[in-house]
């Protein structure tokens, strides 16, 4: 028989017989497979979450433009007095308006003991700020749209919910981490060496000394 | 004549480091490119420095003699034009390098989102003329001529000194007289709130270009290998049993709280977020029951922060003594808090299905 009409009716199955054709097949295919899984979960991504977040980024930027570093000073100020605000309304006004991760500057108006329990209080608000506030935090996003696009997905109608119960939980969360927080810093600083520094500290506080202040 | 540096910071939103103006006697025009008179910033800047408030609308001035140009454009065209001409360039909305002359727009020469507040005599330079002017009074004072006041801005600052160096007179222009100033306040008020969103969406789409997608794009590598490799399997048979019981998710919110893993599973969160993605692929599947997404959140979550916490803590402003009792306090705190948290979501959780 002719070599070549053997060639065209059986196609050539070279992979299949020689053993180095078979693995650049293998690894062409699952090579350019890797990458296409990879695109199709980019895409997924960008049409699933970008839109939406970079509406919502522009929205909160412009209230925050209009409503002023300023105009929250005074409220961040006030909440510091009371451990019920410093470890709610405190952290979350900061990480709204100041965002991750200039929210911690706020801590200047703490006496010195109070500033460990509010940075935990914080910086634990970053991600569940980002269900409603996605701009406060939109490096770190994908803690909550990760976990948040597999409920979108099952269940449509659970996703607000979740929304609504992350965002709210996280702040009982900040309020029993700063509770703690600064319980075991008074621990700290009593069993340390700390005391009588501290006890100064305490006393520049009182006489109105604060680090930074903006008058 | 007496001129003053002033200093002009950006404000809330603004852009640009600042800049600091000298005014000379050949270069002691504020140009105010507002429209409906001059700017209440260009009059303040004028009276400061101590040079002329100009409606450049109005009246044309060299660029030569221009300090700088008081401008509200968020936009595209008067944004760019000064910076071209590098004239100094203050702009009232918060506006940022945008526009075909965008390149032009640099920190050492534009600043926005400018009010009235944000200009001030450079405190050093004020004492220093202080004598230099009550001197200066006494001695010229008969050639010393007071220009009338433009829009009620530039009084104290604009005397200027008779003979060669004279300017031409500008023509004084009232801003905001009965209808027209209602109108020209309209406008500025719908300006503002239209520029203010515009900056805001450049600023959304700047971080989504340089923080966002960079990110998307190396997640979605990585669940693409992780899951073509069938290596995603592998880590839900490991973490779905633990995120799928009560006990295993207190079990995980400990171990991301101890005290030595924690510093390290923190940067950039970048371990919660892609097993959060992991997570909701296998949410997504039915693999894991809606309910446990809540804790999930929280129990993946339990190292927030705690590789942080010296620089958290100092850009509050705290005392070394504070960085050294506060870091172990946090990491120590966690330990109690991370399943504490875990169980309030879960139970929580239950609301969500």
């Amino acid at each position: 028989m002719n070599p070549l009409l053997l060639a065209v009716t059986n196609p050539p199955t070279v992979g299949a017989t020689n053993p180095i054709m078979k693995a650049l097949t293998w690894f062409a295919t699952h090579f350019i497979g890797l990458f296409n899984a990879s695109a199709k979960s980019f895409t997924g991504l960008i049409t699933g979450i970008l839109p939406l977040l970079i509406v919502l980024l522009t929205a909160m930027y412009a209230v925050t433009t209009w409503i002023g570093e300023e105009r929250v000073t005074g409220a961040v100020r006030w909440s510091g007095k009371y451990a019920v605000t410093r470890y709610t309304i405190m952290p979350i006004l900061s990480m709204i308006m100041l965002t991750n991760p200039m929210a911690y500057t706020f801590g200047r108006f703490l006496p010195e003991r109070y500033k460990p329990a509010f940075y935990d209080s914080a910086v634990s608000f970053c991600h569940p700020v980002t269900s409603f506030f996605p701009h406060a935090n939109a490096g770190e996003i994908f803690v909550w749209a990760g976990v948040s696009a597999g409920v979108l997905k099952v269940n449509p109608n659970a996703f607000a919910k979740l929304a609504v119960l992350y965002f709210i939980v996280g702040i009982v969360v900040i309020f029993i981490r700063g509770v703690v927080t600064q319980w075991i810093t008074t621990l700290l600083i009593r069993r340390g060496s700390y005391k009588e520094v501290f006890a100064q500290f305490d006393l520049a506080y009182a006489e109105g000394h604060i680090q930074g202040d903006l008058a | 004549m007496s001129y003053q540096t002033v200093r002009i910071t950006r404000g809330r939103g603004g852009w640009g480091d600042g800049l600091t103006l000298t005014p000379t006697a050949d270069k002691d025009v504020v140009l105010s490119v507002t429209n409906g008179g001059i700017h209440p910033v260009a009059a303040r800047i004028a009276e400061l420095s101590g040079s002329t408030a100009v409606d450049g609308f109005v009246n044309h001035v060299d660029d030569d003699r221009v300090l700088c140009a008081v401008i509200n454009c968020g936009g595209t065209a008067r944004i760019g034009v000064y910076p071209r001409k590098r004239i100094p360039t203050v702009d009232i909305y918060p506006g940022s390098p945008s526009g075909p002359l965008a390149q032009f727009i640099t920190e050492d020469i534009f600043v926005s989102a400018v009010g009235v507040d944000q200009v001030a005599v450079v405190a050093e330079r004020e004492l220093a003329y202080a004598g230099e002017r009550e001197g200066g009074h006494v001695a010229d004072g008969g050639s010393s001529t007071g220009r009338p006041s433009t829009g009620g801005g530039s009084r104290s600052g604009s005397l200027l000194g008779g003979g060669s160096s004279a300017p031409p007179a500008f023509k004084p222009v009232a801003a905001g007289g009965g209808f027209t100033g209602v109108v020209v306040k309209f406008g500025g008020g719908i300006g503002y709130v239209i520029n203010s969103l515009l900056a805001a969406g450049r600023q959304a789409l700047q971080l989504t270009l340089q923080t966002i997608i960079p990110f998307m794009a190396y997640v979605s590598l990585l669940i693409g290998i992780v899951t073509y490799t069938g290596v995603s399997n592998w880590i839900a048979k490991v973490v779905s049993p633990m995120v799928g019981n009560p006990i295993g998710l207190v079990l995980l919110g400990i171990i991301t709280a101890i005290p030595v893993l924690s510093p390290i599973l923190g940067p950039g969160a970048a371990i919660a977020q892609v097993i959060g993605v992991l997570m909701g692929t296998q949410i997504a599947t039915g693999a894991l029951a809606v309910q446990y997404a809540l804790p999930t959140l929280f129990a993946i979550d339990g190292q927030v922060g705690c590789d942080f916490v010296p620089v958290g803590l100092s850009l509050g402003e705290a005392k070394p003594e504070t960085v050294a009792v506060g870091v172990p306090a946090v990491l120590f705190s966690r330990l109690i808090t991370s399943p504490i948290a875990v169980i309030i979501a879960y139970l929580a959780g239950f609301l969500v299905a």
